[in-house]
């Protein structure tokens, strides 16, 4: 729980900030109006420095310019949008659950496309405009991870795991470097990245299973299985290392794991396909 | 029957348990009908199910759905199952059905003599070695084959207890049915109803074909044949398993929502179903146009729809569909 603020008198000003995503929120407030997160509870930390990502209490609301988003149910979470109009969000086509017939549908032009069509990437990103309701899932366990961004922002982020972006964003797409990158990356070719110029806008990703993050310093490293990267802020390197793991038989085998330096954050998923042990 | 305090089998004539020497307490006769409360105060209904209730109990005896809290309805006028406390016990007739775990959760059914269930048999997940399974005859056994519906249903007869489960993280619905009343339920989405209940089957009439050179598929988007349980005289009970999270909402006369096929799970046969197409605006217009045109199933009301939040990938969608079942177009 939040301890009390020391001075009992009201005061007008009083703020809480959000432990997640650092945004401001009134002090009678019981979820982070950015990003969702339980003001009341406090932040999970392991002892090891990675954080666990906020479950998002069912029914909860998150504000974004004219328009709000409700997540609800705690199994496999639904993000529902109510767009205001002059909002619009984008996402890959197949994650729509419902919408209202009012809600109006349009793609989006991606330099590139047609690498991405052979990279087996979504060749369109699909963009719904308000007003109207409109939601979404993904086919599978997990937790919807909401990371406001702010301009000057850019994260990268594991292919087709975003569920929705606010149209504030920019989208594109880094190839990722190196061919070891690529083959024993377990993540295939490509990195989704957003970028926010001036506006600030919302991100929403899906993750399998629980989410971690942490905030690495200057230079400082871990060493991840490649299939549980979630998320990175564009300043965190990624490279795949192998080691080799001797039976004291004929060569033994290798692993690959991706090796994060920072400075910035990294967000992992606790469900994966494990790929390429060689 | 069996020891409460140790679990070891207890004949018809004990009165004391032969291990720990516990008082056998028998359960009322099964004959007399389940207590009912005299008197139940007006308008004391559940939310979920709409039967009677007794608002001293936390729970509805008929679905489980906790009574003092108030629905988790969201804006946009879906509800969310109610809450239901793990280990939440219904009542149907003589029998009842406990709720347990929230993560895959397993039915636990206390069967009374004479009293049945059906279900598919992969679904079961233990029973008691005196509850007595047989099979049951389905009509229609060569058309149910080709729609890959199951060719057989299991039924087990109490008294005993009987457990299901499905492998999947989600939901269990108990839907309780009142006489004469009709649900249609998306196929694989039944794990158990009690043998008050009939099924019945037709055909969904959702069809789109898609055509790749001499090649034409047919794809049912929301199955070739949907199961319709009926109650007919007494109240029956129908367990339902749906992936992930389930919402539910009722839509007024002719109120629409459009929802992707493979996410419904059940619907008032009043309310009707049709296919809708929508091709979103490009400034470009691709040769390939299909390859990005949304499948939509449009609900149109009176009735009430549920929607589950894992859905499978919708086949088909982005090939070249040369026929389809009626439907309408939206080109933005």
């Amino acid at each position: 729980m939040i301890e009390p603020a020391d001075s009992p008198a009201v005061e007008p000003f009083e703020r809480i900030q959000c432990q997640w995503c650092q945004g401001m929120n009134e002090k009678a407030a019981l979820a982070c109006r950015a990003c969702g997160a339980p003001l009341d509870i406090r932040n999970l930390i392991s002892e090891s420095g990675w954080r666990e990502a906020p479950r998002i209490r069912d029914m909860t609301e998150i504000q974004f310019s004219s328009s709000t988003c409700q997540v609800e149910g705690e199994i496999v979470p639904v993000a529902e949008i109510n767009l205001g109009p002059g909002d619009s969000v984008f996402f890959e086509h197949h994650v729509m659950l419902w919408k209202e017939e009012r809600v109006a549908m349009s793609v989006m032009q991606l330099a590139g496309g047609l690498k991405r069509a052979f990279a087996g990437m979504p060749f369109i990103i699909s963009v719904a405009a308000g007003p109207g309701r409109i939601a979404f899932s993904r086919d599978a366990t997990g937790e919807l991870i909401v990371l406001p961004v702010h301009p000057g922002m850019e994260l990268d982020v594991r292919e087709h795991a975003f569920l929705l972006s606010s149209h504030q964003i920019a989208y594109s797409f880094v190839r990722i470097k190196g061919l070891s990158n690529i083959l024993f990356g377990g993540q295939g070719m490509y990195m989704d990245r957003f970028v926010t110029t001036s506006a600030a806008g919302v991100l929403i990703l899906h993750g399998y299973g629980n989410v971690f993050e942490r905030r690495l310093g200057p230079g400082e490293s871990i060493m991840v299985e490649p299939g549980a990267f979630l998320y990175k802020d564009s300043s965190v390197t990624m490279n795949v290392e192998f080691q080799k793991l001797g039976t004291g038989f004929f060569g033994g085998t290798k692993m690959s794991l991706a090796k994060m330096t920072g400075p910035g954050r990294v967000g992992i998923q606790s469900m994966y396909v494990h790929h390429n042990t060689e | 029957m069996f020891c409460v305090s140790c679990g070891t089998p207890i004949l018809e004539e004990q009165n004391f348990c032969g291990k720990c020497g516990q008082t056998v307490k028998r359960p009322a006769p099964p004959s007399r009908p389940a207590a009912v409360p005299a008197a139940v105060p007006a308008g004391a209904r559940c939310n979920w199910c709409g039967a009677d209730a007794d608002l001293s109990q936390s729970a509805c005896p008929h679905c489980g759905a906790t009574l003092k809290l108030p629905a988790a309805a969201a804006e946009s006028g879906w509800t969310k199952l109610p809450a239901r406390k793990d280990m939440a016990k219904l009542q149907i007739g003589n029998s009842s059905c406990q709720i347990e775990g929230q993560y895959v959760p397993v039915a636990d059914m206390n069967l009374a003599a004479g009293d049945s269930v059906y279900f598919t048999h992969h679904v079961l997940l233990w029973r008691d070695p005196q509850v007595n399974v047989t099979s049951m005859s389905l009509k229609g056994a060569w058309k149910r084959m080709f729609a890959g519906l199951p060719l057989i249903m299991t039924q087990a007869e109490g008294p005993g207890h009987i457990a299901f489960s499905k492998d999947d993280p989600g939901e269990l619905i108990p839907v309780a049915l009142q006489p004469g009343q009709s649900i249609d339920v998306r196929e694989h989405m039944l794990l158990a109803a009690t043998s008050t209940v009939t099924y019945d089957w037709f055909q969904t009439g959702i069809w789109f074909s898609t055509k790749n050179g001499d090649d034409t598929e047919t794809h049912y988007p929301v199955g070739c044949y949907m199961d319709r349980f009926t109650s007919a005289r007494t109240p029956g009970l129908l367990l339902l398993h749906a992936g992930g999270n389930v919402f539910v909402r009722n839509l007024a006369p002719g109120q629409t929502i459009l929802v992707k096929p493979t996410a419904l799970v059940f619907k008032d046969p009043t309310v009707g179903m049709q296919l809708h197409f929508e091709h979103p605006g490009a400034q470009v217009a691709f040769w390939r146009s299909w390859g990005n045109r949304y499948l939509w199933l449009r609900l149109t009301g009176p009735g009430r729809v549920a929607i589950q939040s894992v859905f499978e990938r919708l086949e088909g969608e982005s090939r070249n569909i040369s026929q389809w079942s009626n439907a309408t177009t939206t080109r933005w």
